[in-house]
């Protein structure tokens, strides 16, 4: 599995934003949702298109699946 | 890049947590711990002087923090870190020959630091926890801490 990085900016106010790289699909916000519990709420969101797509482990876990059924 | 998340700070803390903060924050913006101990607001008639109540704080209750205060000062302009009787964190800004708005502004970028401090030693022991490692860390012009960091 790629090495999942993620990028966290803390402004000058002390506000955080807080940017994943490389992780697909909803798992990327699992990251984020420990930081929100430590920091603070969520003040908005924005997901990319990284975020719709799948990990390369579970595709290729759901096409067997699918030729099997 | 798949997830951009926007989070508002919260500070909740104990005091000496707090003290930390402050001390490490201050000094960035020239600012030098004048006092820290048992609180003993004595107040000049001829200076200026304003409070900030901030709202999203809370100075958790124990044995070291109630009663206790931290003073820094700069140039004349002297702030004074306090928990007030509902447990949320209060500076008093204080000066000779600055205005109210002055005091203000220079209080709200002296908590500005504060929380930024507050946050960066939240997130940086977060990641010691879970062992994440930071592969990369700068400040920008505008203050603004940048961390990289990758989870193997």
């Amino acid at each position: 599995m790629a090495h999942e990085e993620f990028e966290i900016e803390i402004s000058p106010q002390g506000k955080v934003t807080f940017r994943t790289k490389g992780i697909k699909g909803p798992r990327c916000l699992d990251y984020a949702e420990v930081f929100a519990k430590i920091i603070g709420p969520e003040e908005s969101r924005q997901l990319t298109s990284e975020y719709y797509e799948q990990d390369a482990e579970v595709q290729q876990h759901n096409q067997m699946k699918q030729r099997r059924t | 890049m798949s997830t951009v998340i926007v989070l508002a700070p919260l500070i909740v803390a104990g005091w000496p947590a707090i003290t930390a903060a402050v001390t490490a924050a201050v000094a960035t913006m020239g600012f030098s711990v004048a006092r820290a101990g048992v609180a003993n607001q004595q107040f000049a008639s001829t200076e200026s002087r304003t409070e900030i109540e901030v709202e999203n704080s809370e100075v958790l209750r124990g044995a070291a923090g109630t009663g206790q205060e931290i003073v820094v000062e700069r140039d004349g302009v002297r702030a004074t870190f306090t928990r007030d009787p509902r447990g949320a964190l209060k500076i008093c800004m204080e000066g000779k020959g600055h205005s109210k708005s002055d005091l203000k502004k220079i209080g709200e970028e002296l908590l500005g630091r504060v929380t930024q401090q507050y946050v960066y030693h939240r997130i940086v022991t977060e990641l010691k926890e879970r062992n994440m490692s930071i592969v990369d860390e700068e400040v920008a012009k505008d203050r603004t801490v940048k961390i990289r960091v990758r989870n193997f």
